[in-house]
């Protein structure tokens, strides 16, 4: 397995994780804490425009000048393993790195860009940062001290039958890179089968998008629900408990889940938590305090009610 | 007789998407072997006339004709379909460039309108939000839960140890100093006129 670090971490702010599952943040700083990972969150980081790119608003230039202006705060705080929440900013991260190692002509212009905004000092130069040894995910330090975090676990999941939805932009777009790739996405399951939890390894549409479809939820509603209800339907009586990684997965499903009940007339019975609310929950983190439940559509509190003290 | 059949025209799409920068250096598109594993796994092709093999197909053949295609907005951004190609081609990435290629050419001017709430608020902020215009259709899907959750926000976020996100003085300043000089406000200033200007 690659190497994953647990100091120098730049703790990514998202935001969809700002304004719909603060939680998720919370909860990850519980973890992080107790486990001992070193981290910082820096205030003057900008969001990493991944909404605005994938609505076709962002183009590549502005979207990675932005990141280049990101990579200088956290060279210079002496963070530079980017840690985050989301799978988009993950994958933006990385195609910002990638574009400004490899494309002379695309460095020059971000590093003209910044030049003439005044930022001559956080120019990017080859070789900064390199997107397979400096930019991860969460899910990734979590899975590396899964372990550790598993014998600290004071809650018993042994009733819950949990499944995984793998956001796209963690397994597809640099499959290589992930820990489990897009062929057999499996990291979340294997931290839910470490904290003792029934696991659901495989459901249709397992691999299939969220549905969100970043414009789609918005200016085809129609169709990204269709997606989310394949997604849906496939767990119906499968799963108690889908565990997410990336906000705007989160969001789709969770947040659309009640409207598709009362289209479909039926109920469905499954509760939305990011794998950062659930080890933190394992932890005996304060499910309104740190997991910040309070904030999501679908009730989580019958499932609480499920889940024992050991 | 060698000669027959060795001109394949012009292959201009092919080369203007295989340099932008949207595109990963290594992208396969000139490998696509039309074997259609993108549209077998794609979720807009399931739910709608969305092809990839065929958007693919089109752009070897540089027929501009493509960019026209309504179809081509619905694909969701998943790349499902760059991780099952075989030969590395990403009819995903392939699909955002033309859609930048349509918008820059005045094309969708409604649709792109509906988004640039996002635009102005990164300006703003630092952060982008969910476009503003849609935001009285998320009250009506998600209930009034929802616009409670907004209201509250700040509370909550405090209640969770959690500060301010939005960006403030200098650093907002190089942000927006930023987009200025990367021509991305003087874009979405054409976004807005293009619509506001003909009503």
């Amino acid at each position: 397995m690659k190497t994953i670090p647990d100091k120098n971490i730049l703790l990514f702010k998202s935001c969809l994780v700002n304004v719909e599952y603060p939680g998720v943040e919370s909860s990850t700083k519980y973890i992080f804490d107790k486990m001992g990972v070193e981290y910082f969150i820096d205030p003057n980081q900008s969001c990493c425009t991944g909404l605005g790119h994938y609505y076709d608003l962002f183009d590549q230039i502005s979207t990675s000048a932005l990141s280049a202006r990101n990579f200088a705060l956290a060279r210079k705080s002496n963070h530079e393993n980017i840690v985050t929440l989301c799978s988009t900013c993950y994958a933006i991260m990385k195609k910002s790195i990638n574009l400004l190692n490899s494309n002379k002509k695309a460095r020059d212009e971000i590093n003209g860009i910044l030049e003439r905004a005044g930022l001559s000092h956080m120019k990017y130069n080859v070789g900064d940062l390199d997107s397979e040894k400096n930019v991860f995910h969460m899910v990734e330090i979590l899975y590396s001290k899964v372990n550790e975090i598993a014998s600290n676990i004071k809650k018993d999941f042994s009733n819950i039958r949990i499944a995984s939805h793998h956001a796209c932009h963690y397994c597809k777009v640099y499959p290589e890179d992930a820990i489990t790739g897009s062929r057999n996405p499996m990291i979340l399951d294997e931290i839910a089968a470490a904290f003792g939890a029934e696991v659901v390894d495989w459901y249709d549409f397992k691999k299939a998008t969220c549905g969100a479809g970043f414009s789609q939820r918005f200016a085809n509603r129609d169709l990204s629900l269709s997606a989310t209800a394949d997604k849906l339907m496939a767990l119906e009586g499968k799963a108690d408990l889908l565990l997410h990684m990336c906000p705007n997965c989160q969001m789709q499903l969770d947040r659309y889940q009640p409207v598709l009940e009362k289209e479909l007339g039926r109920k469905l019975n499954l509760v939305h938590l990011s794998v950062a609310q659930m080890a933190a929950l394992g932890m005996g983190a304060d499910p309104y305090k740190v997991l910040g439940i309070q904030t999501h559509s679908v009730p989580v509190e019958g499932l609480l009610e499920k889940i024992k003290d050991i | 007789m060698l000669k027959k059949g060795m001109d394949h025209g012009s292959k201009e799409m092919v080369e203007v998407i295989k340099n932008d920068y949207r595109a990963s250096a290594d992208i396969g598109l000139k490998r696509c072997m039309q074997c259609g594993l993108c549209t077998s796994n794609c979720p807009a092709t399931r739910h709608s006339e969305y092809d990839p093999r065929e958007m693919v197909k089109m752009v070897l053949d540089d027929n501009h004709e493509i960019l026209d295609n309504p179809d081509i907005w619905n694909c969701f951004y998943c790349y499902t379909c760059q991780s099952n190609c075989p030969v590395n081609n990403s009819p995903c990435q392939v699909n955002q460039i033309l859609r930048q290629k349509v918008l820059l050419k005045g094309g969708k001017s409604q649709r792109i309108y509906e988004f640039l709430a996002y635009g102005y608020s990164y300006m703003d902020f630092g952060v982008g939000s969910i476009p503003s215009d849609f935001f009285d259709e998320l009250v009506k899907d998600f209930g009034e839960d929802y616009l409670q959750l907004k209201l509250n926000l700040e509370d909550i976020r405090e209640e969770l140890g959690l500060d301010d996100y939005n960006l403030k003085g200098n650093s907002l300043n190089e942000v927006k100093n930023i987009l200025i000089e990367s021509g991305f406000k003087k874009k979405l200033e054409t976004f807005k006129d293009a619509v506001e200007s003909k009503s």
